[in-house]
C-alpha cells in the first residue's frame, strides 16, 4: 500500500472523517481541526501505525503531508 | 509585491503594527499554532496586544528585522515540543527525564537548542492563554504592590521577560538575576539593553541554587517563575528564597503541575504540594492562581496546569 494511502487511514481515524482525502500537497489549513493538539494525536497515531518515533523538531517543522510521508518513510526504513 | 497587512490578517487595521505582523506570521508559517494564539488574544485583547507591543518590541530592538520570525519560529517549536511531551506523558504516566544530567544532555548542553528554547518560552508569557492569566496576576497582584525602591532578586530568569516587565512597570526598582545558563544571561542582557533597563537589571552567570552563600535578607522581593519543576530537589529552591528575602519580603513563584516538557523533572500533581513546600520553608502563602489551557489532548488523564504563588517570608511562627 502506498504510504499516502496508509496515512489517509490514520488521518480519517484521528479527525473522525471517513471521507477525508489527503495528498502530498495537503496542509493544516486544508483540514478542519488540524491544530497544534490534533497534530500531537496525529503524530502519536502515526508513530504507532508505523512503529517509529519522531523527534520534536521533526514534527514541528512539517509543512504538508508530502513532507510527513517522506519523514515516515525515512524513519521506517532505518 | 508585499501584500498589505490588512490582506494578510483579518482585522489588521484595528491592531498595532506589531500585533498584526505577529498574527500574520503565525497564520502564514505556523497555521497549526494559530487557534491557540487567537484564543489567548480573545481572552483579553488589550492585555495581549500590550504584551505583544512590549515584549516583541524589545525583541525587535534586540534582534532587528528578523525578530518576529526568530521568536515565533522558536515559539512554535517549543509549543510543539511541549505538546508532544504531554502526549508521551499521557501514554507513559511519568516525565521523560528524572535527573538534571538527562536534561542537560537533551537540552541545556547545546547553545542553539537553548537559544531556541528561551526565545520560544519568551512568547508564551502572552501567547499561551493560561500564561496570559499569570502575567496579569504577576503585574496586578505582585509588581503593583512592591515597596518603593524595591531590591529584587530573580532566580533563573531564563529569557528575563518577567523581571524586565517588573522593572518597566516600576522605574524605582532594581533587579539582580542569576541563571546557570549562558544563553539566559546573553538573552536577558540583550533584552534589558533593548528595553533601556540595563542600568537597573543586572544578570550574573551563577547557579541560583548556590545563593545560600549570597548575603542573607538582601531582597525586598524575589521572582522565580518555572524553575521548581526543573529540579531534582525543590526544597533547595525554597531554602534559597527564604535566605535571600528580607523578613516580610515577598516572592512570586510559579511551577508546572502534571505538565510535561523535555526538561521537567519533578512531577507536582496537586496545588497543595507547592503550598506546603513554601510553608515548610518559612513562607506564608498570601495568594495563589492555578490555570490551565482551554484545550487539552483528547481523553487526557493529566490536566497540564501552571500555578503561581505570592508568598511572604514569615516574621513570626505562623505568619
Amino acid at each position: 500500500m502506498a504510504i499516502i494511502d496508509e496515512l489517509t487511514g490514520v488521518f480519517r481515524q484521528v479527525f473522525g472523517d471517513d471521507e477525508l482525502v489527503v495528498t502530498r500537497a495537503t496542509t493544516a489549513a486544508d483540514v478542519e481541526g488540524w491544530d497544534s493538539l490534533t497534530h500531537v494525536s496525529l503524530m502519536l497515531s502515526i508513530e504507532k501505525r508505523f512503529a517509529i518515533r519522531f523527534k520534536s523538531a521533526q514534527v514541528a517543522s512539517l509543512e504538508n503531508v508530502g513532507e510527513l510521508a517522506d519523514l515516515v518513510e525515512a524513519l521506517a526504513n532505518k | 509585491m508585499i501584500r498589505p497587512l490588512a490582506a494578510r490578517y483579518p482585522g489588521a487595521a484595528a491592531m498595532t503594527e506589531i500585533v498584526a505582523e505577529l498574527l500574520a506570521y503565525v497564520r502564514a508559517k505556523h497555521p497549526r499554532s494559530l487557534a491557540g494564539v487567537e484564543e489567548a488574544r480573545r481572552l483579553d485583547p488589550a492585555r495581549f496586544d500590550g504584551y505583544a507591543d512590549l515584549l516583541v518590541g524589545w525583541a525587535m530592538r534586540a534582534l532587528g528585522d528578523r525578530a518576529i520570525a526568530r521568536t515565533v519560529d522558536a515559539f512554535a517549536l517549543f509549543s510543539s515540543d511541549v505538546n508532544m511531551a504531554q502526549g508521551r506523558y499521557e501514554a507513559s504516566g511519568s516525565y521523560e527525564h528524572k535527573s538534571y544530567r538527562g536534561c542537560y544532555e537533551a537540552v541545556y548542553a547545546d547553545k542553539a537548542t537553548m537559544d531556541d528554547y528561551l526565545w520560544g518560552v519568551y512568547l508564551t508569557n502572552f501567547m499561551w492563554v493560561h500564561h496570559l492569566d499569570i502575567s496579569a496576576f504577576f503585574e496586578t497582584r505582585f509588581v503593583a504592590k512592591l515597596p518603593a525602591r524595591a531590591a529584587l532578586i530573580e532566580l533563573a530568569p531564563g529569557h528575563g521577560g518577567w523581571g524586565l516587565v517588573a522593572m518597566h512597570r516600576r522605574p524605582d526598582a532594581r533587579l539582580d538575576g542569576f541563571d546557570i545558563s549562558p544563553s539566559s544571561i546573553e538573552i536577558s542582557r540583550a533584552l534589558a539593553a533593548a528595553a533601556g533597563l540595563a542600568d537597573r537589571a543586572r544578570y550574573e552567570l551563577r547557579d541560583a541554587l548556590d545563593l545560600t552563600s549570597h548575603p542573607a535578607g538582601v531582597a525586598d522581593a524575589c521572582i522565580c517563575n518555572f524553575l521548581v519543576e526543573h529540579l531534582e530537589d525543590p526544597d533547595r529552591l525554597f531554602q534559597v528564597i527564604e535566605h535571600v528575602l528580607a523578613p516580610g519580603g515577598k516572592a512570586f513563584v510559579s511551577g508546572a503541575l502534571t505538565a510535561a516538557q523535555v526538561d521537567h523533572i519533578y512531577e507536582f500533581r496537586r496545588e497543595s504540594e507547592l503550598v506546603l513546600l513554601a510553608e515548610r520553608h518559612g513562607m506564608r502563602v498570601l495568594e495563589t492562581l492555578s490555570v490551565q489551557p482551554q484545550r487539552t489532548l483528547p481523553r487526557a488523564q493529566f490536566l497540564p496546569r501552571s500555578m503561581s504563588l505570592i508568598v511572604q517570608k514569615r516574621t513570626r511562627e505562623h505568619w
